[in-house]
């Protein structure tokens, strides 16, 4: 046998050989790479979750533990994504520790429930400690999806402040990444201390407090983007004469900061999506038109141009390059929106007449919040979508409806609403559904959400 | 030998062609090995993954109506037989030589059989004795393989198509955190807006997109796998995905960098 003869024969055996060593190749599979499918068709699910009571571990965290589960239960019930399995149904036996966790008597009917929240509560002195945890029932082999050790003063407020952050983190793992508002305030006017001053709020109603006493009037609160300041429409005493003018309350300090002042009448501010710039209404030059000036109020430019009063601006805050305000250059005010620079202006078309106000944008930047007060009725609140001009009424038959102010995750609004007989702050999800009285005391109105 | 043929010799015995094929050849073994691991193996359909929801069932158990038929257990009588593994053949005993001082029976052609003679049965009589490593027949158990297990895809609603795949391996990110895959599929779900479909589409077949998830939540390479068909479902299924980036960073007890997604939208207005 010559070597000239072999050839062919290794060719075909190395030939096998690669090829044995790529099949090798391929048929391990390479573990390192997780993946997994999912799809969608119509509509959303909600999963059911089941909030378990608190074990109280000493003699007086009773209340503490009633507490937290009580204002869990209420964030998660008021998120808008989730199905709160009825309390009727719960086993009698409720787990303090994840070993006492009976999977089977949570995730089986009638509870039917595919997450627990539980835990327990320690009071020690002045302080407690709240252990929580958030557990997948159906999937008793890797349950956790969240457990955590809350530390502090022993303080209804320092209680709730702990149950809305353990529901903030629950609601953000459920929903993908979105972050609960179970941890933000909202501003807004009330009148009950004898004059209207800048008042904020937890999200669900509770610890109301008196932000400004300045003893006058003040209007349109409006969150900066960081949730560090408010603007507003105040009128500072200026000898006898009252005139509106932009404030801003800084949340840090307490106090309000330098702006300045300017003639004629300054209101209804808004903030840009970056925080560098307020827009608000001005007669400086005798029409009402929008300017728009430095966070500290310098340098103040004219954005519109025309014969009638614009006012009531509202940043698109995705693109910060859209801005939309209320104008009645055509006769009754409508909406309209423009770029940033004042050109471009664009009057959004209606199916109907009437006084159109408040316009307020989602956080997505994609749809448009406002009140509307058609021939036929009342004034209720719509959302548009600013792509097709759908429209969807949020509002219908129960007093007045105004001033709508979204939530930073985009599902709720709240609003001031007359159908309970006095002027009162409401909160709803964003579909119109589930609406929640927050305040009861006086008159209050004009809300707004803090961004975070 | 003549001088020639020993100098042949000589340069036959020389290592220069063995060693240059070990080289070639070892070099394309890690040339593969290497190609492997940036070729990502996107697991299988029938062992990958049990993502895609959080209901998990049998089907058997579950679908009462479905006639599959469960795989057959067979006890195994434990006393008789405590032997597992697989039927090996043991080499035959060879036949014993005849001793040396035989002598051959002569034979006589015309001598007749008896006609009485049986032949002997060999079922019966099989010399040799089995193997001590065999599995009787329907003896080993039911076998280990994933019998119509699937898991029901987008939060178990009931059009949102199912698929096989078995629970654990290499592949489980699914079924341990079958929370966070549904978190997914509401988020991206919420963010596809009807409105960004033209009008005038009324249904669209199937689309899917991959996309990886970083660990920090972010959303990478968002690709269209298979088209609608249509430019404007296509445009907001992309759309869908990217308006929900970022996502939920990666659960904390999970290893790996990043997870694969392989997403799929079912329009109908």
């Amino acid at each position: 046998m010559t070597p000239k003869r072999l050839g062919p024969w290794r060719a075909v055996a190395i030939l096998g050989l690669l090829s044995t060593l790529g099949a090798l190749q391929w048929a391990a599979p390479a573990a390192a790479q997780d993946w997994f499918r999912t799809g969608t068709g119509l509509g959303v699910s909600k999963p059911t979750v089941a909030v378990a009571d608190l074990a109280s571990r000493s003699g007086d965290s009773a209340t503490t533990a009633s507490l937290f589960s009580e204002v869990v239960r209420n964030d998660l019930d008021f998120s808008g994504i989730i199905t709160l399995a009825s309390k009727s149904f719960y086993p009698t036996q409720m787990p303090s520790v994840p070993g006492e966790l009976n999977y089977k008597a949570w995730s089986d009917a009638p509870v039917s429930a595919q997450f627990l929240a539980f835990g327990n509560a320690t009071v020690t002195g002045t302080t407690e400690e709240i252990q929580a945890w958030f557990y997948d029932v159906k999937n008793s082999s890797a349950p956790a999806v969240v457990g955590r050790v809350y530390h502090g003063d022993a303080t209804e407020e320092q209680t709730r402040r702990f149950a809305h952050q353990f529901a903030d983190e629950i609601i953000a793992r459920l929903s993908g990444g979105v972050p609960g508002v179970a941890s933000t305030q909202i501003a807004f006017v009330s009148g009950r201390s004898g004059n209207k001053e800048i008042w904020a709020m937890d999200y669900d109603g509770a610890n109301q407090h008196k932000l400004t006493s300045l003893h006058s009037i003040a209007l349109t609160p409006r969150w900066s983007p960081d949730a560090t300041r408010i603007a507003f429409t105040c009128y500072p005493t200026a000898g006898s004469i009252l005139s509106a003018q932009i404030c801003v309350y800084s949340d840090v300090t307490s106090r309000l900061l330098n702006w300045a002042h300017y003639r004629g009448t300054n209101s209804s501010p808004a903030w840009s999506p970056d925080g560098t710039k307020i827009m608000f209404m001005s007669s400086m030059f005798g029409n009402p038109e929008l300017f728009v000036a430095e966070a500290d109020g310098t340098r103040p430019r004219r954005v519109t141009h025309s014969t009638g009063a614009d006012t009531s601006a509202a940043y698109n805050p995705k693109t910060g390059q859209q801005v939309a305000f209320v104008s009645d250059r055509d006769g009754l005010p409508q909406l309209y929106t423009m770029d940033v620079d004042g050109g471009d202006v664009t009057k959004i078309p209606l199916p109907d007449m009437g006084y159109v106000i408040d316009p307020a944008w989602s956080p997505n930047g994609q749809l448009l919040a406002f009140s509307w007060r058609r021939p036929s009725g009342n004034y209720d609140l719509y959302v548009m979508d600013i792509a097709s001009h759908a429209l969807v009424e949020l509002t219908r038959d129960a007093g007045r409806n105004e001033r709508p102010s979204w939530a930073p995750d985009g599902r709720h609004l709240v609003f001031e609403s007359t159908r309970t007989g006095t002027r009162q702050i409401w909160s709803m999800l964003a579909d119109g559904t589930s609406p929640r009285e927050l305040t009861a005391q006086g008159q209050n109105e004009s809300p707004n959400w803090s961004p975070k | 030998m003549t001088p020639v043929s020993a100098a042949i010799a000589i340069r036959d015995q020389s290592l220069k062609g063995p060693l240059l094929w070990s080289i070639v050849l070892h070099s394309l073994l890690f040339g593969s090995m290497i190609v492997s691991t940036f070729v990502s193996h996107r697991g299988d359909l029938w062992s990958g993954s049990a993502g895609g929801g959080a209901v998990s069932v049998k089907l058997v158990g579950g679908l009462a109506g479905v006639p599959l038929p469960r795989p057959e257990t067979v006890t195994t009588n434990r006393v008789v037989d405590e032997s597992k593994g697989l039927y090996k053949p043991e080499p035959k005993p060879k036949p014993k030589a005849p001793p040396p001082d035989a002598a051959q029976i002569p034979q006589f052609s015309k001598e007749k059989q008896p006609h009485y003679v049986t032949r002997p049965s060999k079922t019966l009589e099989d010399p040799t004795p089995p193997p001590q490593n065999a599995v009787p027949y329907g003896g080993g158990g039911a076998p280990a393989v994933p019998y119509s297990q699937f898991a029901l895809g987008a939060g178990g609603s009931p059009n949102a198509g199912m698929q096989f795949g078995s629970q654990g391996g290499g592949g489980d990110f699914g079924s341990r955190y079958s929370w966070y895959v549904d978190a997914v599929q509401r988020r991206v779900s919420s963010n596809w807006l009807q409105s960004t479909v033209d009008p005038a589409v009324r249904f669209a077949p199937r689309a899917v997109v991959t996309f990886d998830i970083l660990r920090n939540g972010a959303i990478a390479n968002v690709q269209i796998l298979q088209t609608s068909g249509n430019v404007s479902v296509d445009t907001s299924v992309v759309r869908a995905v990217q308006g929900s980036n970022p996502l939920q960073p990666l659960p904390g007890d999970y290893s790996g960098n990043k997870v694969s997604v392989e997403f799929w939208f079912d329009f109908q207005r």
